[in-house]
């Protein structure tokens, strides 16, 4: 008796966010009319070209490039949570599996619209299907980078089955058109035992699928840059060096999404101090391992200091990127993983406000990653107007910048109003296996 | 300290006249009156503007910028001027003409670069813009050239190239004597000088020195061209084929299969393993697809 009153309370729990409130109606209206703004930006680089940007000939990835990294690395955090913790039998991770999914499928899919940014005309990407080369980075990068979205959107969608059914059986007051999807996406859920045998087998191949697929994206998106002859760049750990890193700014945005989550949801019972906790050492370990990488890259070239690397280095070391480079690393890195060793700092607020630091750090990382080395060519061009040695984002670029982040709030919100964050079914499921086990 | 001053005063004065010698270096090019009258012995049509066109935006674009926009490279010194001012379009043709051949410092000397037709053509682009421009056309007989004829020979023992130069006047053949004569090799981004400029002897015979290590092509065959420029007779261009190089076969980087070739020339190796992995992902996903199908049917018993 008392199992079925604690289900019932898991379901209405769970399933309580999912309806329209004046908060929801406000925040799509401000993220509406911000991106409209963005957008407005995005049409006067369309019309006078990207002249409106402050990219040159020199530094011709700037801070589109820099994001669309930002945004490919972030995406990493779905495969870490929910594959390779899920598959290593760590059970508290289970809860945060769909909010790690979620963050994976919204920032991998605006990451190729990012790409288009850059591009100037969009139907540019076309050329990239009509002329690619097999042999090019960028055709490794489009593929995986789609394949990832596919898989991304599988894995959210497979444990997704039993709640939607669910879902339509306890929202009755939602209007027809959600009720009438639910049950297309249900997929005829009754759950049999094949019916869950089938769900578990799938989940598990893609989870063991997407490991490859996940690290082969950020390698790829590594090898854009680490495949040229460049200072900064012409390096053979930068594979390994953004998958880390790639770890260290996903966990942080799931630590903030669990956070907004917790508060606006009521999800207190579900989203815990345990999990702050253990994301808490989640992210000092990947952070450890990112901050390792970090002094290879950064102290084995500035040991040797070989003349054009010094150049670079010494920019950013002590020259005009120093600021941005040191606060990065300490504010964003160093910082981090020192506070995050003390218990106290893994409760819910403190660590949000960390993963603040190291999520807006880890945007200014790839900014220092992309756009430095390009300011020191081993060929310069002669006589160059000043505006092509230094780079300087424009308030348009800025704001077609801005775009991308406004359309992943949009999805993220859009998604989470539509589907239980917490797995319903899964949740259930635990709580009788623990019930049992008394 | 009286050494000290006097160098400061000599150092002084050495700087001061040194640059008051270049400011009026600046001012005026040197053009003597004979090239100052040069005219051009074509008319300057729409099409040689367009060719002229054509010209300037290979090579002269990057320093002058586009005509009449005063956006010319302001970072060198002296500034390029905007050959649309005033200021050049008060030169005479001639003027014009003579700049473009020799240049100075900054502005490059065209003479090997281009051929006297096309700094001609340049000029009549260079005049595009301005309305109040009217051409003189020079009187001279163009048809004198086509009388030259231009025999090249090639002494592989001593490495020489004799190239003779005669006019085929219909008082007899004549030797063109003091002709100015250049040699140049086809390279694969246009000629490159060989030996110094040459004047044709009494015999109107001028000989060059052939460097020994010259790369030809697999039989060591190189493409050879010679530049005639004779007062009376203009400037006649002649090209023929020599075994004056070393026999070279080296493949074109572009032949074989390599990572920075053309799709259809891609490492096989790379094809393999990307189609591969493309298929098996596909596969699975696939596999994934009909699992939910299953999935959907057993929900409908
Ligand atoms: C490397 C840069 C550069 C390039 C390329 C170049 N110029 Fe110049 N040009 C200059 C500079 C600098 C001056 C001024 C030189 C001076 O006053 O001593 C100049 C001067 C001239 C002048 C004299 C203008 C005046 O009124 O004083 C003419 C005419 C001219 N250039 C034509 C050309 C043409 C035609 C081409 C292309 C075939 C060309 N230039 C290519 C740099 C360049």
């Amino acid at each position: 008796m008392l199992d079925q009153s604690k289900t019932d309370k898991i379901t209405t729990d769970l399933l309580r966010p999912i309806r329209l409130n004046k908060a929801f109606v406000l925040w799509m209206g401000f993220l509406g009319i911000s991106l409209v703004i963005c957008l407005y930006a995005y049409t006067l680089q369309l019309k006078n070209g990207m002249v409106v940007t402050g990219l040159r000939d020199y530094v011709s990835w700037g801070m589109y490039i820099s994001n669309f990294v930002f945004f490919v690395a972030t995406s990493l955090i779905g495969m870490l949570i929910s594959a390779v913790l899920g598959l290593s039998g760590a059970k508290w991770a289970a809860p945060l599996a769909r909010i790690a999914e979620i963050i994976a499928l919204a920032f991998a899919a605006v990451a190729g619209l990012v790409i288009i940014s850059d591009m100037g005309h969009p139907e540019r990407l076309m050329y990239v299907f009509i002329y690619g080369r097999i042999q090019s980075p960028i055709v490794w990068d489009i593929t995986v980078v789609s394949v990832y979205v596919v898989i991304s959107a599988l894995l959210l969608y497979l444990p997704l089955i039993p709640d939607m059914k669910i879902c339509y059986n306890k929202l009755e007051k939602i209007p027809k058109l959600n009720r009438w999807l639910y049950k297309i996406l249900s997929l005829n859920w009754n759950g049999s035992l094949e019916q869950e045998k089938i769900i578990k087998n799938s989940t598990r191949i893609l989870a063991i699928l997407i490991i490859p697929v996940a690290l082969a994206i950020h390698t790829v998106t590594s090898w854009l840059f680490a495949s040229t002859s460049r200072v900064g760049w012409d390096s053979t750990i930068f594979g390994p060096y953004f998958v880390t890193g790639a770890f260290v700014s996903g966990s942080a945005a799931v630590i903030i999404a669990m956070f907004f989550y917790r508060k606006n949801f009521k999800l207190q019972d579900y989203i815990t101090d345990l999990h702050f906790d253990k994301m808490g050492k989640l992210l000092v370990l990947v952070s450890l391992v990112y901050l390792y990488f970090n002094l290879n890259e950064f102290m084995v070239p500035a040991y040797k200091m070989k003349k054009f690397d010094a150049i670079h280095l010494n920019d950013l070391f002590a020259g005009s990127y120093a600021l941005m480079f040191w606060a990065v690393q300490i504010l964003g890195l160093v910082l981090p993983i020192l506070l995050l060793l003390f218990r106290k700092m893994r409760k819910p607020l403190p660590i949000t406000i960390i993963a603040i630091f190291v999520i807006v750090g880890a945007w200014f990382k790839r900014y220092i990653i992309v756009v430095p080395t390009q300011e020191h060519p081993y060929l310069p061009i002669q006589n160059v107007p000043l505006n092509f040695k230094i780079y300087s984002p424009t308030l348009t670029e800025t704001l077609i910048t801005i775009a991308p982040f406004i359309l992943v709030l949009i999805i993220i919100t859009l998604l989470s109003k539509l589907i239980p964050v917490i797995p319903v079914h899964e949740s259930i499921h635990q709580n009788e296996e623990t019930q049992n086990e008394n | 300290m009286f050494r000290k001053h006097h160098f400061i005063k000599i150092s002084l004065t050495f700087l001061i006249t040194t640059l008051f010698y270049l400011h009026s270096f600046a001012q005026n090019w040197d053009i003597p009156d004979d090239k100052k009258t040069k005219n051009a012995n074509f008319k300057f049509t729409n099409q040689t503007i367009s060719e002229g066109e054509a010209i300037y935006t290979k090579n002269c674009m990057s320093c002058h910028g586009n005509l009449g926009k005063d956006n010319s490279l302001k970072t060198l010194n002296p500034i390029p001027p905007d050959l649309a001012s005033v200021k050049t379009q008060e030169r005479t043709d001639g003027e014009l003409f003579f700049i473009i051949t020799t240049g100075r410092m900054l502005m490059p000397s065209f003479k090997v670069i281009l051929s006297e037709e096309e700094r001609w053509k340049l000029t009549s682009y260079i005049r595009s813009l301005n309305k109040k421009y009217v051409q003189i056309v020079s009187e001279t007989n163009t048809s004198k050239s086509n009388l030259i004829k231009i025999k090249m020979d090639f002494d592989s023992l001593t490495n020489k190239l004799k190239v003779d130069v005669k006019a085929n006047e219909t008082s007899g053949v004549v030797s063109l004597k003091d002709a100015e004569v250049m040699l140049f090799v086809l390279r694969y981004f246009g000629k490159l000088q060989i030996d110094k400029t040459v004047r044709t002897n009494n015999e109107g015979i001028a000989t060059f020195n052939f460097p020994k290590d010259l790369p030809g092509d697999k039989t060591g065959n190189v493409d050879l061209v010679v530049k005639v420029s004779d007062e009376i007779y203009g400037e006649v261009e002649t090209q023929s084929k020599f075994k004056a190089g070393i026999p070279t076969d080296k493949p074109s980087l572009t032949e074989k299969r390599a990572i920075w070739n053309v799709l259809k020339k891609a490492p096989i190796w790379i094809i393999i393993t990307y189609t591969s992995i493309v298929l098996i992902v596909g596969a699975v996903l696939l596999y994934i697809i009909y699992s939910l199908m299953k999935l959907r049917k057993l929900g409908n018993n």
